[in-house]
């Protein structure tokens, strides 16, 4: 792959975490309204089951996010300008994180009630491994290659 | 493709199997590495920059989800498992850090040049790892 195929994989990645990080903090991630009014018990269980389908997409959606960020690390002597863009998509990383986590947190109340817990695990476990996909990013492109015990050994390796 | 480990994986992974919480880690170390092509385990995260002796972290399945970082050497058609840990349970971390990434990296370079390694293979079961002192010639 040439410079150009990665500065352009790595700016669709970092659309793709921007948008995403957008739309988390737009759309309420469940109607709480309708969940906590228990109008009709039929209205309530259609809640419920519409808040796990839409939990399963969303750990998908965050799941294919950290796959294509690992992907990443695969490009190979990256120039400033690329390393721009990572700095910018992790920094994205970072701030739909934390919009994730408050999201998290505001579903205590569910939790509590034993409401969708294996859905809000799986999407929990999504978020913890894209904060791990963006440390591991900043890992590989800016702090490991700045260590020279491991810059020297790279070196070592190539020759054995 | 010859798979061979350090000291630190065989600790690790003898303290975790024997854990009733982590007893499936065998069976993801065996599904994942074991009857591959080095093509096959190109993926991951890749911690060095590195076309031709990748430092691979991978995210394993299991309960709770397994840490396992790995070397190969193309050239060799060799792998080198350095170390696993759990993401969850009485044993598990969020990660490792990056000097401890730096530990393991020169670690198993010291171990390659010194012949100080455990070859991996599998029982006639296949669904058991067997650890050997490793006698291999690397020159």
């Amino acid at each position: 792959m040439e410079t150009l195929e990665y500065k352009s994989e790595i700016s669709k990645t970092f659309s793709v975490v921007r948008s995403f990080s957008f739309n988390e903090k737009k759309s309420p991630l469940i109607d709480e309204e309708t969940l906590n009014t228990e109008e009709t018990m039929n209205t309530f269980l259609d809640a419920i089951l519409t808040f796990k389908s839409k939990m399963k997409v969303k750990a998908e959606i965050i799941s294919t996010i950290t796959e294509r960020m690992d992907k990443l690390t695969w490009f190979t002597n990256l120039d400033e300008e690329s390393l721009m863009l990572l700095n910018d998509l992790i920094s994205a990383a970072k701030d739909v994180h934390s919009s994730l986590i408050r999201q998290y947190v505001s579903l205590t109340p569910l939790r509590k009630k034993g409401i969708a817990i294996e859905e809000i695990k799986a999407w929990k476990s999504s978020i913890d491994e894209l904060k791990e996909s963006y440390e591991d990013l900043e890992s590989v492109f800016f702090f490991l290659p700045e260590m020279p015990d491991f810059v020297e050994t790279t070196k070592q390796l190539s020759l054995v | 493709m010859k798979i061979f480990c350090l000291e630190d994986f065989k600790v690790e992974f003898e303290k975790l199997s024997s854990k009733k919480s982590y007893r499936d880690i065998e069976n993801e170390i065996i599904d994942y590495f074991f009857d591959k092509s080095i093509g096959e385990l190109e993926s991951g995260v890749r911690l060095n920059n590195s076309d031709d002796t990748p430092y691979i972290k991978k995210r394993l399945k299991g309960l709770g989800g397994y840490r396992c970082y790995f070397l190969l050497i193309l050239k060799k058609d060799a792998l080198y498992l350095m170390f696993v840990h759990p993401k969850t349970g009485t044993l598990g971390s969020s990660n490792i850090t990056d000097e401890s990434k730096t530990y393991l990296y020169k670690k198993v370079y010291k171990a390659i040049e010194n012949q100080d390694l455990y070859e991996l293979s599998l029982d006639e079961s296949k669904n058991k790892i067997i650890f050997s002192k490793s006698v291999q010639v690397l020159a």
